[in-house]
């Protein structure tokens, strides 16, 4: 590969017309001088009163490097030490040179006003200069060439760097998993990705996923990984919409002015002015209002919006995390959610899965969560051997919902360890405790609306293809009022369609296939 | 295909120039590893590569591994072609170096050679154009080959921007020579180059040298020169002999004396002065390849550097020779042989 160097002529340090110029050591020519680097060209930028002393440089170069093939460019700084100037002449320059990726670029930043070094950095920085950065320094012998050392800003080229970059992203990762070593592989993912858009951006974040999933301690965490980054100067602000409620939903959201309504006693900032420079963290956002998502969406975008009452916008600049567990997108068909504040807040959405997504991050956090309730409580609570290994079965196995996710696992944890005796828990709490979490989430046999309507022989002998079916007929038939309105629900279509005469009689014969009649079905 | 261990001894620079001269006499192609391996800049560096590529282009070599930083490097030479050469060279590499290891291949060639070399001429860690013309080139007249060099400008360090020409009458075949003791001292002389400096420091060397050695006024010779691109300083002590004619070289430099520099070509010109060898610590490097290429010789050295020993080395592994050294007292008795199959 050729290598070409651009660079700035030294008018302090490259100077010298007179012989003994070979004395001293002049950046641009000992670039060409180095014993392990070729400079097959040289692109050399000079103003036009340093012409003749650019002449003399090339020539010197070309002696010392018959390989390397000097090119000069005149260039006109007014001032070589305007940064506005002096950048965007070296853009214009970089804007325009025929870059070739065959070549070898190296930004040679050892001469020039440090306005100039500025700005060839930020140029190379930036990929308008598609460079390495190129330093050099004399020796004692101020006749020999010196040394060179070339900066790729790439830094993950930079294997100390890089370790030190990825144990940054670790450590980050690690934060925003609140310590938790999980090892289901998605959500690592996720978190990584997490990690690298919050400490980026400024942009609203969509965290989804079921309730208990973890989005407040997520939001939280963001917040704490941003603040320890200087990525954020203010505060953590969080509210959940589902308590925010009428008027004074708005108030408190945006604040009011003394006396805007009957209560208002004072002026109150409200939370998004109370978030400025932090961030706002909006849980449930689909149960806000109406009117409450149209201020909110003017806030995002100009970062002003009205207290009530008043009649001057207040301004707060917050990076807004929204939570929700809902389909924001179905809410928007409903006409329950603003479809231009969707679009706004969808920017980075993640969507955090439930616990029973995760059985490999059960294990784990079970310890987490005995290392909280010992934090808490001061008690150090244990697992028996055979216990543990219960629970966790239990955990991970198919008749474990955990329907409130980490909630429920929390709660587990919280009355194993308050009933363990001795700070031990043992087979019998787990077994308490899973009865108990089953009964909680409705324990799948009881839930099966079969078992009160056939005798426990003849739903043995039924296949699973008429089990779902007649399921759902006895699930309608339960609901409706009449037998003409179970069967005008089940046999919608065809009845549309006017294939089917008699849709009650239709029904009444598939019932009495399993022995059942109508009648069992009716509440009254 | 010969392989040569670049980390073998000291001076890669000159294992590798030995090794590309040697294939190119043959035409046996060699791969050189581990090029300075171990060393704070490993790999071949720019003065390397130039040798490199002017040994390929006068023996049409196909060469792996010629970039700067290559740990290793493979040279399969073509048929040398005598003719015209202009080789230019910057300050990394001397130009008498390139001269130099392209000249054994010519001087043995079908045919005459004309060399242009530009780049420098008399810089440190390099044969100067005097000792090659005045030492070097005599002796390998009475081999056979005569090559004949006309000096136009200087080329200092660092400035560099020398240029020579040298014409090759070449032998195809190579006569032996046998250097005895030295005999009786034919002529003397002590010359001071000054380019783009003040002459006085020429003079200053030139009569410090010839103070430490007890010469008269008549040996003295400064010059002052403007046909250098730089600024330039050398001393060059010449002793002469019925065999041959020596000299003794130090460079001056930014912050030491005239005086020191005098005393250092003078140190070494009375060191040789004391014994009987022929050839001092330069010369008995550099007339290992031909007499080697000639299948035989002998001389008197003043000493055996490991610089010279590595050189043995790897003309060992090129040609059927070998090398026996035999202390003399004040010097080595240095005899080249066929190997004996064994």
């Amino acid at each position: 590969m050729r290598s070409v160097v651009l660079g700035l002529l030294g008018t302090t340090l490259d100077v010298g017309k007179s012989a003994d110029r070979w004395q001293s050591w002049r950046p641009t020519v000992s670039v060409c001088r180095q014993p392990d680097l070729i400079v097959h060209r040289f692109e050399l930028l000079h103003d036009r009163r340093s012409a003749s002393l650019a002449a003399v440089v090339q020539r010197d170069i070309q002696t010392v490097s018959p390989e390397t093939e000097v090119r000069l460019h005149q260039i006109e700084f007014q001032d070589p030490w305007d940064f506005g100037q002096v950048y965007e002449t070296l853009f214009a320059f970089a804007k325009n040179y025929p870059f070739d990726e065959a070549e070898d670029y190296l930004v040679h930043i050892t001469t020039g006003t440090h306005v100039a070094q500025i700005c060839l950095f930020l140029l190379t920085e930036a990929r308008w200069l598609p460079a390495r950065l190129l330093q050099c320094s004399p020796d004692r012998d101020r006749s020999a060439p010196g040394k060179i050392s070339i900066i790729d800003l790439d830094l993950s080229r930079y294997d100390g760097i890089a370790s030190r970059f990825q144990q940054e992203q670790r450590e980050a990762a690690s934060f925003l998993k609140g310590g938790i070593e999980t090892r289901n592989p998605a959500f690592n993912k996720l978190i990584d990705r997490i990690e690298q858009v919050a400490i980026a951006t400024r942009d609203p974040l969509l965290l989804m996923g079921p309730t208990g999933a973890g989005k407040s301690r997520l939001a939280k965490r963001i917040f704490d990984l941003k603040k320890a980054r200087h990525a954020v100067k203010g505060d953590f602000v969080d509210v959940n919409c589902a308590t925010l409620r009428g008027d004074g939903a708005m108030s408190t959201l945006f604040g009011h002015t003394k006396g805007a309504f009957t209560g208002a006693l004072k002026d109150r900032p409200g939370l998004l002015r109370t978030a400025d420079n932090g961030v706002l963290f909006l849980d449930e956002i689909g149960e806000l209002g109406l009117d409450e998502q149209a201020m909110l969406l003017r806030a995002l975008e100009d970062k002003t919006f009205l207290p009530m009452g008043s009649d001057r916008a207040s301004h707060s600049d917050f990076q807004l995390i929204a939570g929700t567990n809902r389909d924001l997108l179905s809410a928007v068909r409903e006409g329950r959610f603003r479809e231009d504040l969707l679009a706004r807040i969808n920017l980075w959405t993640f969507t955090l899965p439930g616990l029973s997504a995760r059985p490999e991050d059960i294990e784990p956090n079970l310890q987490f969560e005995l290392d909280q309730y010992a934090r808490r409580t001061g008690r150090q609570i244990t697992f028996s051997k055979e216990a543990r290994k219960k629970f966790l079965d239990f955990a991970v196995s198919a008749a474990a919902a955990w329907k409130g996710n980490f909630r429920d696992l929390n709660a587990a944890v919280s009355r194993m360890a308050t009933l363990s005796l001795g700070g031990r828990i043992g087979v019998e709490t787990v077994q308490e405790e899973i009865d108990r979490l089953l009964a909680s989430w409705g324990e799948p046999t009881a839930v099966d609306p079969l078992a009160d309507v056939l005798p426990q022989d003849q739903l043995a002998e039924l296949d699973p293809f008429d089990r779902a079916q007649l399921t759902k007929v006895i699930e309608v038939c339960r609901r409706s009022r009449s037998l003409s309105e179970a069967s005008r629900l089940l046999f919608e279509k065809s009845r549309a369609r006017k294939t089917s005469t008699n849709d009650a009689d239709r029904l009444k014969k598939y019932l009495a296939r399993f022995g059942l009649a109508w009648e069992r079905f009716q509440r009254a | 295909m010969i392989t040569i261990n670049g980390i073998l001894g000291e001076g890669g620079g000159q294992i590798l120039r030995t090794s590309l001269s040697l294939s190119l006499c043959t035409g046996q192609p060699f791969r050189i590893e581990n090029i300075k391996a171990g060393r704070q800049k490993p790999g071949l560096m720019r003065q390397h590569l130039t040798a490199v590529l002017a040994a390929a282009e006068v023996g049409g070599a196909d060469v792996e591994g010629a970039v700067l930083g290559s740990q290793a490097l493979t040279f399969r030479p073509g048929k040398v072609r005598a003719g015209e050469y202009k080789f230019v060279i910057g300050t990394a590499g001397s130009g008498t170096l390139v001269f130099q290891t392209v000249l054994p291949a010519l001087m043995m060639a079908e045919g005459a050679s004309h060399i242009v070399v530009e780049g420098g001429t008399h810089n440190e860690a390099a044969p100067p154009y005097d000792f090659l013309v005045r030492s070097f080139l005599p002796l390998l007249a009475r081999m056979g080959p005569k090559v004949a060099a006309a000096f136009e400008r200087y080329g200092f360090y660092p400035a560099g921007g020398g240029r020579f020409a040298a014409s090759i009458a070449p032998a195809l075949r190579l006569m032996q020579l046998h250097l005895g003791e030295r005999g009786e001292i034919t002529h003397r002389r002590v010359r001071a180059v000054v380019a783009n400096l003040p002459y006085h420091i020429a003079q200053r060397e030139v009569k410090t040298a010839a103070g430490r050695l007890n010469w008269g006024e008549d040996s003295f010779k400064a010059e002052s020169t403007r046909e250098s691109n730089g600024p330039g300083n050398v001393v060059m002590v010449e002793v002469g002999s019925a065999e041959v004619t020596e000299i003794f070289t130090a460079f001056g430099k930014m912050q030491v004396s005239a005086e020191a520099v005098a005393d250092m070509a003078a140190r070494e010109a009375r060191e040789y002065l004391a014994s009987k060898a022929v050839a001092a610590e330069h010369l008995t490097d550099q007339l290992l390849l031909p007499m080697a290429l000639a299948g035989g010789g002998s001389f008197t050295a003043l000493k055996l550097n490991p610089h010279a020993r590595t050189n043995m080395e790897v003309i060992r592994e090129f040609l059927p020779v070998e090398f026996t050294t035999e202390d003399q007292g004040d010097y080595q008795l240095v005899q080249v042989q066929e190997r004996q199959a064994r």
